[in-house]
């Protein structure tokens, strides 16, 4: 019996320590960000070379070390809400502003930045002030622009455009007319991610803002239910299934990705006329086949529709990315520091060979030297001119709106669902 | 849920043999202690969070603060959901077609493999390759085979159509079913393999005697032999096709629409696509209720329970 007893210990005693060593090598993960480091989580594509450029030069000059961490874009908003109140959240972090910060500046995880800005006041100063006000809630600013702005374009393959004797839409009519001529010559007249189901979701963000003007999706947002049915909202989908139904998207949309390079090589390799993009489209296709990017990519706004409420000249897209800072970091200066970056002429000239326009008041200075000063100009005054920049729709709604959005604008392409389960769809989103 | 499922059917078996002989009561029974370093793994990390899951399923959380008690708001909401009622169909149709694709293929290939000649045991070594790859990798990698126009279906038009696999139930369903059913035979090919070389030699060279080839000999002795490893190998695919979620995540992301969303998906989504916690919970919690009864079910029809040699008499 007294052995049974010693057994049982030992067994106990063993089991407990294995358990404690095992959970013990899984917190090993994260012990090393304690230690004179702070942690910068980013969006993973493209992009990441400029941010991993300006780590670098922090760590050059810095005693406290920036450690980049990127996560591949589709993950990135799970991933972040995940880690965020737990022990292994970064110090510095990615976001669209507005919306997507909102839940963690209500659960009192982010840093306002009044005290970095007392400091140092470029820290506000030296963006454009409707860029920088897409991160300030509660009349705080959370966030310093990072990336770009990103209006969405209609982007053009413009060989293909010439053989097929076509020129860039400009309106509406026109661009079911150009569909048309593309479909009879048996190229796929517009490339459309619809495996990932945001690019799709663009189609809408630009039909509903030419027919009804930026008003209707302001009010939807805030949680107007009777807009999606109103008279606007029907002939801005009656436009849509018009489009679709003449073949303009082809038939395999929904298998092809933009986010594994699918519709850009589309596009590139001629065998589609049109993508309608954000701006990254261009850092994307100068990744893969710069020799396109050169020669044949054309860029332009979004068609107008004939008696819309909606300017010509309205864009929709993302204004930019920005930098929330954690609460609980253990080095608010060197983060501050980190932040100072984001307004260099490094930065600036950086964002710009990628392809990115960055929203600080110094811009205008290096356009000169873009990669491709004819494209950034052109954003940039597209831009600046607009009345209206609607934020994408996933990113307006609460993330908990996101995968009803994501799965009614699907369904609505690919003809799973009619016009009235579209707008009982939209209604039943969460307001923001 | 995998390994609460698992432990139920052996729960099932420990209860069922314990019962004509009680612990301690032979010499050299071994004692409850040695159980134990498995019983705190188990607990610690399959009923502790399971317990965990079903206290979170009454609650609203979107991952950030405290979770707020919610009563039965989640599970009535679930009830009149019909998302979660097709996605468990969803769950039961690839299990039922996983298992209705695999179970004969692998039985062949692994009758096949046993054979003791040389180029068998070299072909059967290079089909156990896809079991080594990660999951995730074999998916990306499907889905780039697959892509409509730069992929197989761009030079296969006469197979593939317009080459729309993910964008239709159908095609999406069976692109799901052919890469578990790629990476997956191999293991159950392995299991019948094994048991296909432990049925004794002296049953075949009776049958040569009395005359029977090949096929009858399959068919009459083979199978019958292999009646428990088919259970076991049928378990297992069921388990793992109730709990199918890399595959649909990395393939088809539940679409088109919710076309492909089962229950292990749906779950994800409203997790961490939704941030919903406390609905993911009931989600999860409902998952582990329909897995454990569709095992229990089969433990009692298959006599996985009682299993019997299939050696008696021989």
């Amino acid at each position: 019996m007294k052995r049974h007893a010693r057994l049982l210990r030992t067994a106990v005693v063993g089991g407990a320590s294995l358990a404690m060593t095992l959970s013990l090598a899984a917190c090993g993960g994260s012990a090393d960000g304690d230690s004179g480091t702070i942690h910068v989580l980013v969006y993973g594509d493209a992009t990441n070379k400029v941010e991993k450029q300006l780590v670098d030069t922090f760590n050059k000059t810095s005693k406290v070390k920036a450690v980049l961490d990127t996560v591949p874009g589709a993950d990135y908003q799970a991933k972040l809400q995940t880690i965020i109140s737990g022990k292994q959240a970064p110090d510095v972090f990615f976001n669209w502003g507005g919306g997507s910060i909102e839940p963690y500046v209500d659960a009192g995880l982010l840093k306002p930045l009044d005290d970095f800005i007392a400091e140092d006041p470029g820290l506000k100063a030296n963006f454009l002030p409707s860029v920088f006000d897409t991160a300030v809630v509660d009349g705080k600013p959370y966030g310093v622009p990072m990336r770009g702005t990103q209006p969405v374009l209609l982007f053009s393959n413009k060989k293909v455009l010439q053989d097929a004797g076509v020129t860039t839409p400009r309106t509406w009519d026109e661009l079911l007319a150009t569909v048309g001529t593309l479909k009879a010559k048996g190229i796929t007249p517009i490339a459309l991610g619809g495996g990932d189901k945001w690019p799709t979701q663009m189609w809408f963000q630009y039909v509903y803002d030419r027919v009804a003007g930026p008003e209707l999706f302001e009010k939807a947002v805030k949680g107007d239910k009777e807009v999606w049915a109103s008279a606007d909202s029907r002939k801005a989908l009656g436009m849509l299934e018009e489009l679709i139904d003449t073949g303009a998207f082809g038939t395999n949309y929904d298998s092809v990705k933009f986010t594994d390079g699918g519709s850009p090589a589309l596009l590139a390799t001629g065998k589609a006329a049109f993508e309608l993009m954000g701006s990254w489209e261009y850092s994307t296709l100068q990744d893969a086949y710069p020799d396109f990017v050169k020669n044949d990519l054309g860029y332009g706004t979004f068609p107008t529709v004939e008696g819309g409420k909606g300017d010509a000249r309205n864009v929709a897209g993302n204004t930019n990315n920005f930098y929330s800072v954690l609460r609980t970091t253990e080095h608010p200066e060197a983060v501050a520091e980190f932040l100072k970056l984001m307004y260099s002429d490094e930065f600036v000239e950086a964002q710009l060979a990628v392809g990115n326009l960055p929203t600080t008041t110094n811009t205008p200075e290096f356009l000169d030297r873009a990669a491709n000063p004819e494209y950034s100009k052109y954003q940039y005054d597209l831009v600046k001119e607009a009345p209206a920049f609607q934020l994408s729709w996933d990113q307006a709604f609460p993330p908990a709106a996101t995968t009803t959005l994501h799965q009614a604008v699907q369904q609505f392409f690919n003809g799973q669902t009619d016009t009235d389960s579209f707008i009982a769809a939209m209604q039943s989103l969460p307001a923001a | 849920m995998t390994t609460a499922t698992a432990s139920a059917a052996d729960g099932e078996k420990t209860r069922n043999r314990r019962r004509p002989a009680r612990p301690g009561a032979g010499p050299g029974r071994p004692g409850f202690a040695w159980a134990a370093p498995a019983a705190v793994f188990f607990g610690l990390f399959a009923l502790v969070p399971l317990l965990l899951v079903a206290v979170l399923s009454f609650t609203r959380w979107n991952g950030l603060g405290s979770p707020e008690f919610a009563g039965l708001e989640n599970w009535s909401a679930l009830l009149d959901d019909p998302v979660m009622v097709k996605s468990l169909w969803l769950s039961l149709v690839l299990t039922v077609l996983g298992v209705a694709v695999q179970t004969p293929l692998s039985i062949l290939l692994g009758v096949w493999a046993a054979g003791h000649q040389r180029n068998r045991a070299v072909l059967s070594a290079i089909y156990f390759v896809p079991l080594l790859l990660s999951i995730t990798a074999v998916s990306v990698l499907w889905r780039a085979v697959l892509d409509p126009n730069f992929g197989i279906p761009a030079q296969a038009k006469w197979l593939f159509g317009d080459g729309n696999l993910f964008g239709v139930q159908a095609g999406a369903l069976g692109v799901l079913v052919f890469v578990s059913t790629w990476q997956f035979t191999p293991l159950h090919t392995l299991l019948y393999q094994g048991a296909a070389r432990a049925v004794p030699r002296v049953l075949y060279q009776a049958a040569q005697i009395d005359g029977a080839g090949r096929v009858r000999q399959f068919f009459h002795i083979t199978l019958p032999q292999l009646r428990n490893t088919v259970v076991t190998s049928t378990i297992l695919m069921v388990v793992g096709g109730l709990t199918t979620f890399d595959t649909v995540l990395i393939l088809t992301q539940g679409g088109p629409g919710t076309d492909t969303t089962n229950s292990a998906y749906y779950m994800y989504q409203k997790a961490f696509k939704s941030f919903d916690f406390g609905t993911a919970s009931a989600v999860a919690l409902l998952l582990v209720l329909v897995a454990g009864l569709v095992s229990l079910v089969m433990v009692r029809l298959s006599g996985y329970d009682r299993m019997r040699s299939t050696l008696e008499g021989v």
